[in-house]
């Protein structure tokens, strides 16, 4: 064994044993405390019924087949001509925001909610009615933390309470 | 009713149902298991800047999550493979465990406290913990599948590398005691310990410990990243517990040996405590304690050694030390005349 390795060696081990010591850690401790988004953060969609034109495009340009056009069973019934308004399947959906970034009248809009539990898949699907009455709430046993994540030269992710 | 109770106190107070019953056997085998599979966790977690197991009764760290794991692995079904050989796959998990076991029985615990003393126990004892290797092999070759196949061919690879340079690091120390029962090794180290003696044989068997029980960073013969788990592959429910926790035992095990032949065994303790076998039996415990301690705390530091690299170390380095240690056993009793 050369000398060269041995203080390899011996050097990986009071690396791990600084980290052993220290109190480092970098767990968002999630129930308990929840991340704080930027502004333009890609969560669920919120839809703005009225504003709508029904154009389609969103529909047309999603890449991943989760926004579709619905026929709208009440307006279609008015106007004795099918209407067809769009509605969304969370289970396929990519939150590439690209309907977002289509829609000519911002109909759609993020929301920065993103943790909500499914029992089934069909729950995830959203047509046209269920969409327009916005994103599920997030609920927690307790209110939890609002923290921010900050990237620090010394230690990497760091994360802060938010004020 | 108070005569059978005091009855039965001392019954299990008697060397020869202690030491295989209470401690360094089956009841602080199981809690050391438990304690030192969540310390494993909560090292690694805690070098890698992360929390481990922690909602299990968190108070206390998490510090009851094996038990959970343990309750977990019982009610699991045991899946049996068709085309596994029912027999040898059956026992070996047992056999694995048993073996690993075995050898505590002739541990002393302290020097007038023990259930078999022989001038041959430091033999009889390594001879013990070479058996259970060969049920590993058995036990690749049982499963009938390629991932136990490769980690029990690759365990016999170690095997070989490993067991001459720990037998002659271990001996080297017979050799500087003259002699080959433990009780004698540890009390002839009331002065200097054996590790400050021959630091050479101290550090060879350290790390031939560490290799023959696959801790990182020779953790060769169950490599997750490349075979599944080697040649516990095909095991699962309580039998996957069973030989997880014979390694464990093995260290275990080998802790005691080390902590017995090099680090002074049950000294320094006044000889006025030697009469209860419990204040020896915590230090003792202590001791290897610690190093497990040490040989879990590299799997947060190191990556794992090639096959080739293990045996490099065990052929190429370990050999030609232990023979060192050998000559510097020789040296020290030729010129002090004996220890």
């Amino acid at each position: 064994m050369s000398v060269d390795k041995t203080i390899r060696h011996v050097k990986a081990l009071a690396t791990g044993i600084k980290y052993l010591v220290s109190s480092k850690r970098m767990t968002l401790m999630y129930p308990d405390e929840i991340e704080e988004f930027p502004d333009g953060y890609r969560g669920m969609i919120k839809y703005n019924w009225d504003t709508c034109i029904k154009c389609g495009l969103c529909a047309m340009v999603c890449p991943a087949d989760a926004m579709k056009m619905y026929i709208s069973k009440e307006e279609s019934e008015e106007g004795k001509k099918p209407v067809r308004r769009p509605g969304i399947n969370y289970a396929r959906c990519v939150f590439c925001g690209f309907c977002v970034a289509i829609c000519p009248t911002n109909s759609l809009k993020f929301t920065k909610v993103h943790d909500v539990v499914y029992n089934t898949l069909e729950e995830q699907v959203y047509p046209p009615e269920k969409f327009r009455e916005g994103v599920p709430k997030p609920q927690y046993k307790k209110k939890p933390k609002k923290m921010r994540a900050i990237l620090d030269e010394e230690r990497g992710l760091r994360y802060e309470p938010v004020e | 009713m108070q005569d059978l109770l005091s009855f039965l106190i001392s019954l299990l107070f008697r060397p020869c149902i202690f030491i295989p019953l209470i401690f360094p056997g089956l009841t602080v085998i199981f809690i050391m298991l438990l304690m030192i599979i969540w310390l494993e966790r909560k090292i690694a977690a805690k070098v890698q800047l992360r929390y481990g197991p922690l909602y299990v009764f968190k108070p206390l760290g998490g510090v009851i999550q094996t038990v959970a794991d343990l309750l977990k692995d019982l009610f699991q079904e045991p899946i049996i493979p068709k085309t596994v050989d029912k027999i040898a796959f059956l026992l070996t998990p047992i056999m694995l465990f048993g073996l690993a076991y075995l050898p505590t029985v002739v541990i002393p615990v302290s020097p007038t406290f023990y259930a078999f003393r022989s001038d041959l126990s430091l033999l009889l004892l390594l001879t013990l913990t070479t058996l259970a290797p060969i049920f590993t092999v058995l036990m690749g070759w049982a499963s009938n599948n390629k991932f136990s196949l490769i980690g029990g061919l690759r365990e016999g690879y170690l095997v070989i590398s490993y067991e001459i340079p720990m037998f002659l690091s271990a001996l080297s120390m017979a050799v500087l005691y003259g002699s080959l029962d433990l009780v004698d090794i540890a009390e002839a180290q009331k002065g200097i310990w054996g590790l400050f003696l021959n630091p050479v044989a101290g550090i060879s068997m350290l790390v031939l410990i560490y290799m023959s029980t696959g801790k990182f960073p020779f953790e060769i013969p169950e490599a997750e990243s490349e075979i599944v788990a080697g040649a516990y592959t095909e095991y699962s429910g309580i039998m996957y517990g069973l030989v997880m926790g014979a390694s464990y035992v093995k260290l275990y095990v080998l802790s005691l040996v080390y902590a017995i032949l090099f680090l002074g065994g049950w000294n320094p303790l006044p000889a006025s405590m030697m009469d209860n076998p419990l204040l020896p039996g915590a230090m003792l415990f202590a001791k290897a304690f610690i190093l497990i301690a040490i040989g879990v705390f590299l799997r947060a530091v190191y990556p794992r050694f090639r096959i080739d690299q293990a045996m490099n170390i065990g052929w190429k380095m370990a050999l030609p030390f232990s023979i060192l240690a050998i000559f510097i056993s020789l040296g020290i009793v030729t010129i002090t005349g004996g220890m």
